[in-house]
C-alpha cells in the first residue's frame, strides 16, 4: 500500500500546551481512516496540520511521497490536491453553489472560465446537486450546503479529501445525505480522512479508525478491532459513553 | 423677510454661487474618490501583511489612520496652505483642500475598510486558502467582497462629510459656493447669499443622504 498522506511524528502545542504528540498515520491510495476521539482531543489540529493551515511544529507530513512545503506556490500546488471539508461548511455566502466550487479550479487550478464551470458542474452532479447550481448558500438546506462545500473540494480533482466532522453542525435528519456521499466517495476510490462522531458510519466505512485522546494517537486498527475489542481503558471508556 | 430674499442681491450672487457648484463637486468628488481609494489600499497592504514578516507596517498604518482621525480637517487644510510653505511645498487653495480632505477621509475610510475585514469569519480565509488560492486571490475573491457589503453604509456616510467639509475650503479662498456666497455677502452687507448657499449645499448633499440611507437598508444583512 503506497501512502497518499503520511504524518511521521507530527507534534503541535499552543501556549505550552500540547494539542498534538508525535503522531504517526498514513491514509493510503483509497482508504478511507476515521479519526474518533473526545473533543478537544486534537482531530481537527492534526487534519489543519495536514495541509499547514495550522504550521506543526514539530515532525513532518508527506504527500504523494514528498514533504508538504512550507509556503508559496509549492503549498498553494499541494493544498489544491488535498481538498478540506469544514465542520461549518464555510462556503462563500456571496457566490452562488456553482461559482462556490468554480472558484478554484478557476483561481487556483488556472483553467479557462469555461472548463473550471465543467469542472464545478461535474462535482455538484457528483454530490446530487446537479439541479441546485444557482442556488445561493443561504437557499440550501446544511446538508447540501456541506454537500456543496465538498463539491467544492472535489472540482479540484483531489487526491484525499480531509474532513472535519463534516455532518457535526447538521440536524439528525439530514446528517444521512452527507454520509451517503461520502459512501459514494469511497466507492470511486477517493483516499479520505474524516474526523467523525459517527461511530455507527465509522464501523461500517472506514478501513481503519484512530482514536485520539489528549493529543495522542492511542489504538488504530480496523474498525472491528479498535470498536470491539478496545484494549485502553480511554476507549472504552469513550465508547462505553457513546 | 425682505432683507433674507434680497432679490437683487440675490441675482447678484446667482453666476457665482453656479460656477462655485462645479468647484464644489469637483473638490468633492475628487477628494471622495482619492480618500475611499487610499483606505482601500491601506486596509489591503494591512490585510495581506498580517502575521507576515512585514506586520509593522500594518501597525504604521493604524496609526496613520489614528492620527488623522484625531485631526480637525479645518487644522490640516490650514496648516498645509499656510504652514508647508515655510517647508518649500507650495500647494494651491484647491490642491491643499483636496489632500486635506482625502488624508482625513483615506483615515476613516482604511479604519472602516479594516473593520469589515476582520470582520469577515477567519472560515472564510481558511476554506479559500485550503482549496489552493493564494492570500491576494483569496483576499480579492472572498474577504473583500464580502467586507464591503459591509463598509457600504458607513463609507457612504464619511463620503457625505466629506463632501461637506468641502466648504472648509473658502478660508483657502477656494471659489466654491460658500466662498462665492461670502464674496457678495461682504460686498453688499446682504445675508442672503448665504441662505442662498445653504439651500444650495442642501440641494446638492440631500440626496445623498437619502441615498445613503436607501443603502443602510439594502445592505445591512447577515
Ligand atoms: N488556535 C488555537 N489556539 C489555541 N488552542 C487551540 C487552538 N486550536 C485548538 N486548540 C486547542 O487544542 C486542543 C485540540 O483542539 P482540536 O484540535 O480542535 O480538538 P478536536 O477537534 O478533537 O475537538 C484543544 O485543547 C484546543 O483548545
Ligand atoms: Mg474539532
Amino acid at each position: 500500500m503506497s501512502a497518499v498522506l503520511e504524518l511521521r511524528g507530527v507534534g503541535k502545542t499552543f501556549a505550552g500546551v500540547p494539542a498534538l504528540r508525535d503522531i504517526h498515520l498514513a491514509v493510503g491510495t483509497s482508504e478511507l481512516v476515521a479519526l474518533i476521539g473526545p473533543s478537544g482531543s486534537g482531530k481537527s489540529t492534526l487534519l489543519r496540520c495536514c495541509n499547514r493551515l495550522t504550521e506543526p511544529d514539530g515532525g513532518e507530513v508527506v504527500f504523494e511521497g514528498s514533504p508538504v512545503p512550507a509556503g508559496g506556490a509549492e503549498l498553494a500546488s499541494v493544498r489544491r490536491r488535498m481538498g478540506m471539508v469544514f465542520q461549518a461548511f464555510n462556503l462563500y455566502p456571496h457566490l452562488n453553489a456553482l461559482e462556490n466550487a468554480a472558484l478554484a479550479p478557476r483561481r487556483a487550478a488556472g483553467l479557462g472560465q469555461g472548463e473550471a464551470e465543467t469542472a464545478a458542474r461535474e462535482a455538484l452532479e457528483r454530490v446530487g446537486l446537479g439541479d441546485r447550481t444557482t442556488a445561493m448558500p443561504d437557499e440550501l438546506s446544511g446538508g447540501q450546503q456541506q454537500r456543496v462545500a465538498i463539491a467544492r473540494a472535489l472540482a479540484l480533482r483531489p487526491r484525499i479529501l480531509l474532513l472535519d466532522e463534516p455532518t457535526s453542525a447538521l440536524d439528525p435528519e439530514l446528517v444521512g445525505s452527507v454520509l451517503r456521499v461520502i459512501r459514494s466517495l469511497k466507492e470511486d476510490g477517493v483516499a479520505m480522512l474524516i474526523a467523525t462522531h459517527e461511530i455507527a458510519f465509522a464501523r461500517e466505512a472506514a478501513d481503519r479508525i484512530a482514536f485520539l485522546a489528549d493529543g495522542e494517537i492511542l489504538e488504530c486498527g480496523p474498525p472491528a478491532e479498535i470498536l470491539d475489542r478496545p484494549k485502553s481503558e480511554r476507549l472504552q471508556s469513550f465508547l462505553s459513553r457513546l | 423677510m425682505r432683507i433674507f430674499f434680497d432679490a437683487e442681491v440675490l441675482a447678484a450672487a446667482w453666476p457665482g454661487i453656479c460656477s462655485g457648484i462645479g468647484v464644489t463637486l469637483g473638490l468633492a468628488l475628487t477628494s471622495i474618490a482619492a480618500g475611499v481609494a487610499l483606505g482601500l489600499v491601506l486596509a489591503t497592504v494591512r490585510a495581506l501583511l498580517r502575521g507576515a514578516p512585514l506586520r509593522p507596517v500594518g501597525g504604521l498604518i493604524a496609526a496613520y489612520a489614528d492620527v488623522f482621525r484625531a485631526m480637525p480637517p479645518l487644522v490640516l487644510l490650514v496648516v498645509l496652505y499656510f504652514a508647508a510653505p515655510f517647508a518649500g511645498i507650495e500647494l494651491s487653495g484647491f490642491m491643499a483642500a483636496f489632500v486635506a480632505l482625502g488624508l482625513v477621509l483615506g483615515a476613516s475610510a482604511e479604519e472602516i475598510f479594516w473593520a469589515g475585514i476582520t470582520s469577515v469569519n477567519r472560515g472564510q480565509w481558511e476554506a479559500a486558502l485550503s482549496t489552493g488560492l493564494s492570500r491576494g486571490e483569496a483576499f480579492r475573491r472572498v474577504v473583500l467582497p464580502q467586507a464591503v457589503r459591509l463598509t457600504i453604509p458607513p463609507l457612504t456616510n464619511r463620503a457625505i462629510a466629506t463632501g461637506k467639509n468641502t466648504a472648509l475650503a473658502s478660508v483657502v479662498a477656494v471659489p466654491e459656493v460658500l466662498n462665492q456666497a461670502a464674496s457678495v455677502q461682504a460686498q453688499t452687507a446682504s445675508p442672503a447669499p448665504l441662505l442662498l448657499a445653504a439651500g444650495v449645499y442642501v440641494a446638492l448633499f440631500l440626496p445623498l443622504v437619502r441615498i445613503g440611507r436607501w443603502l443602510e437598508t439594502r445592505f445591512h444583512i447577515r
